[in-house]
């Protein structure tokens, strides 16, 4: 593909990109809506009165329009302001930035570990197709899979910390300094690892089966080029394009909040500040996480896609 | 002449079984330095499995007898018939060839191999007759030609230090210049003093090339000799009828149609993007009539093919099937339409579903077409194979399990169940040995003779198999460039 194409293809996606993110705030906005209930009933407490309910409406313009209220929010974000809290009356870009920090740390610790132990896995495993490591891998790789977050969560706590008292269960009290307290974040970034490095490792595995039984790859061995070079400077490019796609994925995910492990470790991150926002219906925190979550995935899945391309020039970019 | 009687590799009384079966059997080969050694003989024969032997490689599961020696730091490198597969997509030109570069500049300080190894790369690629080889190293393998993809093969034979050179039908498939650039090629690789095993069934550049010739036969070797004796007396029944097989006889002549044209092509000017793939301002094709389309690769031959089967819809054409109109794109012809206009693919494998048995996709054109039912298809299409040889047992089988000519013939077998009007074939001898290649055109032959109604369009470069055709239509460079009947545009 030529460079203009390129060029032409990242633009469009972009474009593509902003209406799908226009399309979730408006979903999302919709879907807040529709809730039992609003921002001041949940305000008003354990004394629902009526009157005061309707005067805190009043207060934070909730008797206005549905529609009116969009527009407001939106002229706003079009100058880079997000908006207010309801519950709270805080800006909603400190709640971004504030469950941003925690977010972003468990992120980059997981994809850390999961890219070497996802592609070494694959590797390994088909690099001895068929045999006993095989197997194990394979076998071990789709147990774990097969168990959800929540379940393994409670499993390594209950071990580990409740029974063995290696490491604390929860982040409680540490705020948003995880990185102070190292311990407290062993088991969020296990659990976080636990399925993608299972479903990367698979994937891996199945594209480096094909490659390394390639014409292309016998003709390395044919020349004398030694095993390891073989592996992952010639075979693994050719498995890389889905695996690319699959982490991109599990970026988007981890970085989107991951409210389970969030919510099971207590720690303060995006997935937290999405539930507490919800459970107070304080429609412009969701709004605003909707519009960073959306242009998060925009742009990740924009990467893989140039990745994969790069990967596997002769495909061109199927748009 | 001392050192052309020292042996670089030799193979003696190989045997290879799989199975119990044996594919290679006795096979006696001794390769002498800048000689060209050729096997020849039918697909199946066995040239493959002994050329690979050579390499020291063998068929999964073979159990394999006798003795490969290789000189003193013999390497081999091999030149297979599809260059593009060896050559890995994910990665630039560049990428193998440093790999086998690096090892040879180990002795140098650090700081030079790097410049070193750039170096002995681009001396192999210019020995290989690659031009501008810098800019080449940093594409694509699928940005390269089919020619330029198999001299960045022969360079990494090259680059090796290779003693010997394993040609795998290095020609199949060429149009007649490029044929010529390939033997020029490897004769300039024998130049160097690098001995040639040369694999084909082309014995225009077996004849060409070789200076030993081993004829063989179900893995035997049943003759061998130099190419000059070989030519002028052979010994051995089969080396006969090698011979004897590239003549087609020429058509007969009395059936030339007239009246209304079957086929009727008015002002096509087909495109690819912007770019005018073809002009074909008229043509015609009269029932029971051969139409052979000749032309260089590339010269849009099977763009035209394409345009009348309804694939390729990007032109502004008209065509007429019996007078009237034919919708440009498949999706919008009728069922009549589609059966009366049938399509057999160079690339007969492809063509095939692996996963299910030839009989049954014989017959679903019958049921699919014209609405026959599973019984009856199954009737005509197995009439119909054995009509084209064959047997009912292969049928069953999947299309893995069948050699080239088999599968084309199941291939012919699939389209003439749609009871066309107009069958075009798309360089299906191209990738076929002599025999089997004469078997297919004989075929042809036979069709038109039976068959009142059909009428083909041969797309082809090969002048031996347009001998079959009663006109010919010379396709050059996205013209049609003239046409007129076979004897007079073939006579040389």
């Amino acid at each position: 593909m030529r460079v203009s194409g390129l060029r032409s293809f990242v633009a469009r996606r972009l474009l593509l990109g902003v209406a799908q993110t226009v399309a979730v705030v408006l979903l999302v906005f919709a879907l807040t809506e529709a809730l039992p209930g609003d921002a001041a009933v949940a305000l008003a407490g354990d004394q629902p009165d009526p009157a005061r309910i309707a005067a805190i409406r009043e207060a934070m313009h909730l008797d206005r329009p549905a529609y009116e209220r969009l527009a407001d929010w939106a002229a706003g974000l079009a100058r880079g302001d997000f908006g207010t809290s309801l519950a709270s009356g805080r800006p909603v870009t400190q709640y971004i930035a504030d469950g941003f920090g925690p977010t972003l740390l468990l992120a980059a610790l997981t994809l850390a570990l999961l890219i070497p132990a996802g592609f070494g896995l694959g590797v390994l495993a088909a690099r001895h197709e068929g045999r006993l490591v095989d197997r194990l891998v394979s076998s071990a790789t789709l147990a774990v899979y097969a168990v959800p977050e929540f379940a393994l969560g409670v499993l390594l706590v209950t071990v580990f910390a409740l029974k063995l008292a290696w490491l604390p269960p929860t982040a409680v009290g540490y705020g948003t300094d995880l990185l102070g307290h190292p311990a407290a974040l062993v088991l969020p970034v296990l659990v976080l690892l636990s399925r993608p490095v299972c479903s990367l490792s698979r994937l891996v595995r199945a594209g480096m089966v094909d490659a390394l039984a390639s014409p292309y790859a016998a003709h390395t061995r044919r020349y004398g080029v030694p095993g390891a070079r073989i592996r992952y400077a010639h075979a693994l490019p050719n498995a890389l394009a889905p695996a690319a796609q699959q982490l991109a994925r599990t970026v988007d995910w981890l970085l989107c909040g991951v409210i389970v492990v969030e919510a099971l470790f207590v720690i303060p991150g995006l997935g937290t500040v999405l539930l507490n926002a919800v459970a107070e219906r304080d429609v412009p925190v969701v709004q605003g996480l909707a519009v960073v979550f959306g242009v998060l995935t925009v742009v990740l899945n924009l990467g893989a896609d140039l990745v994969a391309h790069r990967l596997t020039p002769r495909a061109g970019v199927a748009a | 002449m001392s050192d052309r009687t020292e042996t670089v590799a030799e193979i003696r009384d190989l045997r290879v079984e799989i199975d119990g079966r044996a594919i290679v059997d006795g096979v006696h080969l001794r390769v002498r330095p800048g000689m060209v050694t050729a096997l020849v003989g039918a697909s199946g024969s066995g040239k493959t499995t002994t050329g690979l032997a050579l390499l020291g490689e063998y068929p999964a599961g073979a159990r394999v007898t006798g003795e490969v020696r290789l000189a003193e730091g013999g390497l081999v490198g091999y030149v297979p018939q599809h260059p593009a597969a060896v050559l890995n997509p994910a990665r630039r030109v560049s990428a193998l060839l440093d790999d086998i570069a690096r090892p040879q500049v180990r002795a140098l300080p650090p700081a030079e191999r790097r410049a070193a190894a750039r170096e002995l790369v681009l001396r192999a690629l210019s020995d290989a007759q690659l031009p501008d080889a810098k800019a080449l190293l940093r594409r694509y393998p699928h940005q390269l030609s089919g020619g330029q993809q198999q001299r960045v093969v022969l360079a990494q034979a090259l680059l090796l230090g290779a003693r010997v050179v394993v040609a795998d039908e290095p020609t199949t498939g060429q149009d007649a210049l490029t044929k010529d650039r390939i033997v020029d090629q490897l004769a300039a690789v024998t130049a160097r003093g690098i001995a040639v095993v040369l694999l084909s069934h082309d014995l225009d550049v077996v004849r060409a090339l070789a200076d030993e010739v081993l004829v063989m036969r179900a893995g035997r070797v049943v003759e061998s000799g130099p190419v000059a004796r070989l030519w002028r007396y052979p010994r051995h029944e089969w080396t006969r009828r090698l011979l004897d097989a590239q003549r087609a006889a020429p058509p007969d002549e009395t059936r030339t149609g007239a009246g209304q044209p079957v086929l009727e092509v008015r002002h096509l000017t087909a495109v690819h993007g912007r770019t005018t793939v073809l002009r074909a301002p008229h043509l015609t094709l009269h029932p029971g009539e051969c139409l052979a389309v000749m032309g260089r690769s590339g010269s849009g031959k099977t763009t035209l093919a394409r345009c009348l089967a309804g694939l390729h819809r990007d032109h502004d054409g008209e065509l007429l099937l019996d007078g009237t109109t034919l919708p440009r794109s498949l999706r919008h012809r009728s069922r009549a339409q589609l059966a009366a206009v049938q399509y057999v693919f160079q690339d007969t494998r492809a063509a095939f579903d692996e996963h299910r048995p030839v009989l049954d996709q014989v017959a679903r054109t019958a049921v699919r077409l014209r609405g026959a039912d599973e019984r009856a298809a199954r009737e005509e299409a197995l009439t119909t194979l054995d009509s084209l040889g064959l047997a009912e047992e292969p049928a069953h089988r999947l299309p893995g399990e069948l050699s080239g000519g088999e599968l084309q013939r199941a291939a012919l077998a699939r389209a003439l169940l749609a009871h066309p009007r107009v069958l075009i074939c798309d360089e299906i001898t191209s990738g076929l040995d002599t025999v089997t290649r004469r078997g297919i055109l004989d075929l042809l032959a036979g069709l038109l003779r039976d068959r009142d109604d059909l009428s083909l369009v041969l797309i082809t470069h090969d002048r031996e198999t347009a001998r079959i055709a009663h006109r010919v239509a010379v396709v050059d460079v996205g013209e049609l460039a003239g046409e007129g009947r076979a004897r007079q545009v073939l006579t040389p």
